[in-house]
């Protein structure tokens, strides 16, 4: 079989309309800006050029995704075959926005952001990767660790397979890696590994963070000197030597992450505990509630995460990601501590504690509700900043042959199993490092949105 | 302020201790030091002679004792040197220096770090160079990384979602996503290759050793310095943008002050505050991102001296690089928590 | 029967044979040379036996280089320690300027004369004649004599020295871990002789081998970069670890035989050669110590000269027989081991490992075929999903999952990857683990199911000795079988290469019924140099003799 190319059949005639329009829009966007500068008169009518340029382009890119839908097999690019193999993806994310869009109103802050157009694409781009993780399974066409297919190896997007089984899909759509695996496969399951690992473990670090963070802020004295020298000794560790030490297979088998572990996940539970026992103080039935069911819901996934000894036998979490899990909560949450600490030290000088002191309001109900709250700004932006941030340092840590296992089809992983080679085979890490760089790019445009939304209330 | 400073003093003592003890605990596992012995007499002994091996270099000993010898406060391990046996960290203190009879005491405290197995070399000796150079490569990436940075946060943060904002935040957020092992090999391949044909720069830093030069020191400092812009930039815009809402500016704005003297005189100061805290702590950051730059470019700094020491568990070295990480960390908090006490007019040092 | 003069007159017996059976076609060129040289014949001698003249052979190696200039080769910069214990050829290469050999080994595999100036075993190869080079002296003005060889001599057969890898070279010599009393005797200064336990054909190659680098005799036991002390043209004018060596014209020395270089810097990149590659394009050095997997396409394309020879250097994947997980021996049973072999086509990991620069192996044994002089012939390996799933079920493991380890290095982990990608599609589960350099070595020979690179030996017996014998210390199979042991000491005993390989026929063969290993291919190692450099062809066991290079 011939390879694909990226168009198929419509591209000799689509892709040089879509060349035009590009041009016109190019040429709308520098006409509208030398119409701000100089002839604001003209404002109006370049504006609106650039919407229609604009619209074009989408159209063009549409058309484009969309081919499978009207073209017959044959006629299909690779990239009409790649949204084609996205469809559930697409139908979530369809389903999600419309529902969202209808009932913005009734959303609170979630529902601004369909006001913020940023935020929607910001939102897009997040959720694009979370659908695809949650339906790797009927986007790959190969498995990404085990379809190892001769003459694959290094091959470029759109290559066919030689010699295909009867129900196997022909071709490698964005080509193969060193050892001859689907790289869109790859790219696709890697989405469930980076996004079941990189949130997980920052919100972790953020409760482990604020926990001890707030009470540093707030309080001082001793706890603040005893927490602060603690983090600043974990934050002195490079972490390359932290990891270098602690992911030998000696110490892991005298189960020092299992440990760590067992100190770091009971900080979310804490953390609840205290914040509904705080708030609901004088509502006693709704605090019985509230507490007994967190300590009953996060004991329960604390034995299976943390102990993997999970009662109903659920939850459990394999050994090499545990300890990736673990390091990195230890190596995030005393940078958590610290900005938590920082903010809390600011925003304690504030009127509004000053009033709810004046109150009569416990520490911690000013702790979590007072200060909390009005830091949150700075804490979502850090939150998703993170969340990328820890997508880079599992890549990091690759790097070094720490970490996850080498055929583990996170992106890190594969960046670094193809870098180098990257001047003459691109695809193999270039795909990966676009899908981080997309994942961490949206989470950025959410939390600017979320921080604006957050200040206009 | 003094006794602050003293008081911080003695609290890097502290952590330098707790922080040593770990690293030596940690390299000292019965299984690490099987590896060291295996790393340097021959990576495929029986168990036995791994044995005698450590004996014969003093690692037999009970872990605090030596502990307490590379710290300097219990006499050392002097080797039999009748028999010829060197390994004792005071018999070759002693032929380092020309001795005839090894001294009782010869830890950090008097000024000896050790001896490096990997490199072959008295540990302080490695470490002043390597820190010479790394510390090179860190001044040029933070000359070029932290005044961009703090210009496009200000530019970005004074008129929120102005085009201005919108084209700057997208720069430093694709700098932010672009870790170092990516952008470093775009560089490579872009700027250094046979198959881009640039070949403006090189793709390599080992020369820079003998002289740094444009040509062989641009794409690492650009690497390094590319990364973190993104981070002090979106950190210096959320705090510009925080302040320029805050109800004393539009008091200011109200009065008619000029939107320039708003910024400068009133913004930027409170507006430098959350930034300040950022790029102190991007020191140690920094000092990891570092070690992927080096194993990339070929540049023999303090991080390849880490990953080496790590990887050989070169013990005595570990020790010496996990000190300089902490007083390199130690101080830039020490400075930031000055900085941020001096800044904010609302915080008081006590 | 008088013994064959090396250099000189009429040869060994056995080497006429060898030169009978070349003409008949039953040995390679090749492997006459090796086998020939070995026995104290001459080169020119040994290529006059079957016909040719050594001339041509020379004429290969072209040009004489100018004298002076400066070389860069990129290289691992290793610490240097007693050369008995190097355990890295790049140890022996460093200081191979300054730290000679008896003899050395060419790439086609011939034996040739450095600080000897010939030997000569008797028939039966249990005594040995070397005579020393006159006129070579030390860098310190001593003369290089009888006692400096047979010091040297005593102290590889010591094995009480820690990771003394020569005392296992020297075996037939030693007694209780020392040389056996007699064994080694000076005649006259310049003559040292060998009484050998038991005979030994090889003996020769061992003293060829890294590390039997010559020291001083007041020196055995010392690293040659604390006193520099040696018979060759440099001495180190820097040594930093892991960063630069370099050497330097010894001004002070007369050296016995030629050198061209002025000055050689071996430069350290690490080990992930797209930073050698970045050198290479940035011009920092202009010659590489082994190119692998896809960048010797790469730099070939950058116009850097390519070099290459076929090798029985080899990645074997193996169990260990012995290991227990979960207090089971999983690998006891034959039928697993034989499942996991037959589930695995062989030309796989060749091409994904190596990316086909090498041969595939004929079958799961460690014996080169081409390249070991004494290889034979058996049934070659078939690919069989069924009968692999059916040995697997029948030992009831079908559910087992094992863990594959290996280290973290590009050909060593691909290969690794390739056989587990296929034990995955034949519905066995596997479980990768790699390991970082520092940690792998640790306890290689013990892990349950891993793999380990061989590096190339000249024999296929050396091979099976040093591996698979049950008291062998680097037997990490756990494979032990006195039948298999008996038929090694036969064929060890066998100095005639037809009557060997029907012992080895039945070795491999053994090899392949006990599913002791899966053995995909053995390789070809990879060199590239500049335009205009002469003397840096690739060699199988990676040595770089400065003495030799030059510019054109």
């Amino acid at each position: 079989m011939d390879p694909l190319s990226w168009t198929g059949a419509p591209g000799p005639w689509l892709n040089p309309a879509l060349g035009v329009a590009v041009l016109a829009l190019a040429g709308a966007v520098v006409a509208h800006a030398l119409a701000r500068i100089f002839a604001s008169g003209a404002q109006p009518i370049t504006r609106r050029a650039v919407w229609v340029t604009l619209g074009a382009v989408a159209l063009g890119g549409l058309a484009h995704l969309a081919g499978a839908l009207v073209l017959a097999p044959d006629d299909t690019g690779i990239i009409a075959r790649i949204s084609a193999r996205f469809w559930p993806v697409w139908a979530a994310l369809g389903i999600t926005f419309a529902l969202s869009l209808a009932l913005r109103r009734r959303l609170g802050l979630y529902g601004h952001l369909f006001e913020n157009p940023m935020g929607m694409i910001g939102l897009g781009l997040v959720l694009f990767w979370v659908f695809t993780a949650i339906f790797a399974d009927l986007i790959v066409p190969f498995d990404p660790v085990a379809d190892v297919i001769s003459g694959m190896k290094n091959k470029p997007p759109g290559t066919a397979l030689r010699a295909p089984e009867p129900g196997q899909y022909g071709y490698y759509l964005l080509g193969g890696d060193a050892l001859a695996r689907d790289v869109f496969s790859r790219v696709v399951m890697g989405a469930r590994v980076v996004l079941g690992i990189a949130p997980a473990a920052t919100l972790f670090a953020f409760m482990v963070g604020i926990v001890l963070g707030v009470p540093a802020g707030y309080l001082g004295g001793r706890i603040d000197t005893a927490l602060a020298f603690v983090a600043n000794l974990v934050l002195a560790f490079p972490v390359i030597l932290l990891f270098f030490l602690l992911v030998t297979p000696e110490i892991i088998a005298m189960g020092v992450p299992t440990y760590m572990a067992a100190v770091l996940f009971l900080f979310p539970i804490v953390f609840l505990v205290i914040l509904w026992n705080a708030r609901f103080h004088t509502r006693p039935v709704l605090r019985a509630v509230t507490v007994g069911l967190t300590v009953l819901v996060g004991g329960w996934l604390y034995l299976g995460l943390a102990w993997d000894a999970d009662p109903l036998g659920l939850i459990s979490i394999p050994g090499g990601v545990l300890i990736v899990f673990v390091a990195v909560v230890f190596v995030n949450a005393p940078t958590v501590f610290r900005i938590v600490r920082g903010l809390t030290l600011d925003i304690r000088t504030r009127d509004y504690v000053a009033a709810a002191q004046t109150r009569g309001e416990g520490a911690w109900y000013i702790m979590l509700w007072e200060i909390l709250p009005n830091a949150r700004g700075p804490l979502l932006v850090d939150f998703c900043l993170r969340i990328g941030y820890t997508t880079i340092l599992l890549g990091t840590l690759g790097f070094f042959g720490l970490g996850l296992p080498p055929d583990s089809p996170d992106w890190g992983s594969s960046i670094n199993a193809g870098r180098g080679l990257l001047q003459f085979f691109p695809f193999p890490p270039l795909v990966p490092a676009v899908a981080i760089m997309s994942l961490v790019l949206g989470l950025n445009l959410l939390a600017d949105a979320l921080r604006q939304e957050s200040l206009r209330d | 302020m003094a006794l602050f400073i003293l008081r911080r003093l003695g609290v890097m003592v502290a952590s330098m201790l707790c922080m040593t003890f770990i690293v030596f605990a940690l390299t000292n596992l019965p299984a690490n030091l099987e590896k060291l012995a295996k790393t340097q007499a021959g990576t495929r002994m029986t168990d036995a002679q791994v044995q005698s091996w450590l004996a014969r270099g003093g690692y037999a000993q009970p872990m605090l004792r030596r502990y307490g010898e590379w710290l300097g406060v219990v006499p050392g391990h002097a080797g039999d040197a009748s028999a010829g046996e060197t390994a004792g960290r005071c018999a070759r203190a002693a032929m380092q220096a020309g001795l005839d009879r090894a001294p009782r005491y010869c830890g950090v405290l008097q000024g000896n770090w050790g001896y490096s197995t990997k490199f072959r070399a008295p540990v302080g000796q490695v470490i002043a160079e390597r820190l010479a150079r790394t510390g090179v490569l860190m001044f040029w990436a933070f000359a070029v990384m932290v005044p961009l940075a703090l210009v496009i946060g200000v530019l970005a943060g004074m008129r929120e979602g102005s085009a201005t904002d919108r084209t700057l935040s997208t720069v430093s957020i694709a700098s932010t996503s672009t870790p170092e092992y990516v952008s470093g090999v775009i560089f490579v391949v872009v700027f250094a290759s046979s198959m881009v044909g640039l070949k403006w720069f090189s793709g390599s830093a080992k020369s820079a050793v003998d002289g740094i030069t444009f040509h062989n020191f641009t794409l690492p400092v650009a690497t390094i310095a590319l990364y973190g812009l993104g981070y002090i930039a979106r950190m210096t815009r959320a705090s510009m943008a925080e302040v320029m809402t805050a109800q004393y500016i539009r008091t200011a704005r109200l009065k008619g002050v000029g939107f320039r003297a708003i910024v400068l005189r009133h913004a930027l100061r409170n507006a430098l505050i959350a930034p300040f805290t950022i790029i102190m702590l991007q020191f140690p950051w920094l000092l990891t991102g570092v070690v992927i730059v080096e194993e990339l470019f070929v540049y023999p700094g303090f991080g390849n001296a880490l990953v080496e020491g790590a990887q050989n568990n070169d013990i005595e070295l570990l020790m010496a690089v996990s000190v300089v990480a902490v007083v390199v960390v130690l101080i830039t908090q020490l400075i930031s928590d000055i900085g941020y006490a001096l800044l904010n007019p609302r915080i008081r040092v006590t | 029967m008088t013994p064959a003069k090396h250099g000189h007159g009429p040869s060994h017996p056995a080497a006429r044979l060898y030169a009978q059976e070349v003409q008949n076609g039953q040995m390679s060129r090749r492997e006459f040379l090796g086998r020939a040289t070995a026995l104290g014949v001459s080169v020119p001698a040994a290529y006059g036996l079957i016909g040719l003249d050594s001339r041509a052979e020379a004429a290969s190696h072209g040009m004489t280089p100018r004298m002076g200039g400066t070389l860069r080769i990129q290289m691992d910069c290793r610490a240097l320690k007693d050369p008995r214990t190097y355990d890295w050829a790049e140890m022996a290469s460093e200081a191979r300027g300054i730290t000679e050999y008896l003899v050395e080994i060419h790439r086609d595999g011939t034996l040739h004369p450095v600080l000897l100036a010939g030997w000569s075993a008797n028939a039966d190869a249990t005594e040995y004649t070397l005579n020393v080079r006159p006129g070579v002296k030390w860098n310190n003005g001593d003369d290089f004599t009888a006692q400096d060889v047979a010091a040297n001599i005593t102290g590889w057969c010591d094995a009480s020295v820690e990771g003394n890898s020569m005392a296992t070279r020297m075996a037939a010599l030693v007694q209780d871990g020392q040389a056996a009393p007699g064994a080694v005797e000076v005649l006259d200064p310049l003559t040292v002789k060998l009484r050998l336990l038991t005979p030994d054909g090889t003996l020769m190659f061992g003293m060829g081998d890294y590390p039997a680098a010559i020291m001083h005799r007041d020196k055995i036991g010392t690293s040659v970069a604390d006193h520099g002390i040696g018979t060759g043209a440099y001495m180190f004018e820097q040594f930093k670890v892991g960063e630069k060596v370099v050497l330097v014209k010894n001004p002070d020395h007369t050296y016995w035989g030629q050198a061209y270089l002025d000055r050689v810097e071996f430069l350290d990149y690490g080990t992930d050669p797209s930073a050698w590659l970045a050198g290479a394009d940035a011009d920092e050095f202009d010659m590489t110590y082994e190119t692998v997997s896809d960048f010797i396409d790469i730099f070939t394309s950058l116009g850097w000269v390519e070099s290459q020879v076929g090798t029985s250097a080899t990645v074997i994947v193996r169990t260990n027989q012995e290991a227990e997980i979960d207090g089971t021996r999983p690998y006891a049973d034959v039928r697993v081991r034989r499942a996991l072999a037959l589930a695995v086509d062989n030309a796989i990991p060749l091409e994904l490992g190596i990316s086909g620069r090498g041969i595939e192996s004929n079958n799961n044994y460690q014996v080169a075929p081409g390249v070991h002089p004494d290889h034979a012939m058996i049934a070659p390996h078939r690919q069989n999903i069924e009968e692999a799933r059916r040995l697997m079920d029948e030992a009831g493991m079908l559910d087992f999952e094992h863990e594959l380890i290996s280290i973290d290095d590009d050909y060593r982990k691909n290969t690794t990857d390739a056989v587990a990608a296929q034990l995955r599609d034949a519905g066995f589960k596997v479980k990768r683990t790699v390991m970082p350099g520092s940690t792998f070595w640790n306890d290689w020979t013990k892990y349950p199911f891993s793999s380990t690179n061989w590096s190339h030996r000249e024999t296929g017996i050396q091979t099976l000795n040093l591996a698979y014998r049950s008291t062998a210390a680097w037997n990490e199979t756990g494979f032990r079988s006195d039948a298999f042991d008996a038929l090694l000491n036969a064929a060890t005993a066998i100095a005639d290469n037809t009557a060997r390989q029907a012992t080895m026929a039945k070795l491999e063969q053994m090899m392949v019924d006990e599913g002791v290993a899966i053995i995909p291919y053995f390789r070809a190692l990879y060199r590239h140099a500049k335009e205009g450099l002469l003397g840096a062809e690739m060699h199988p066991k990676y040595e770089i003799n400065i003495h030799k290079l030059g510019w054109a």
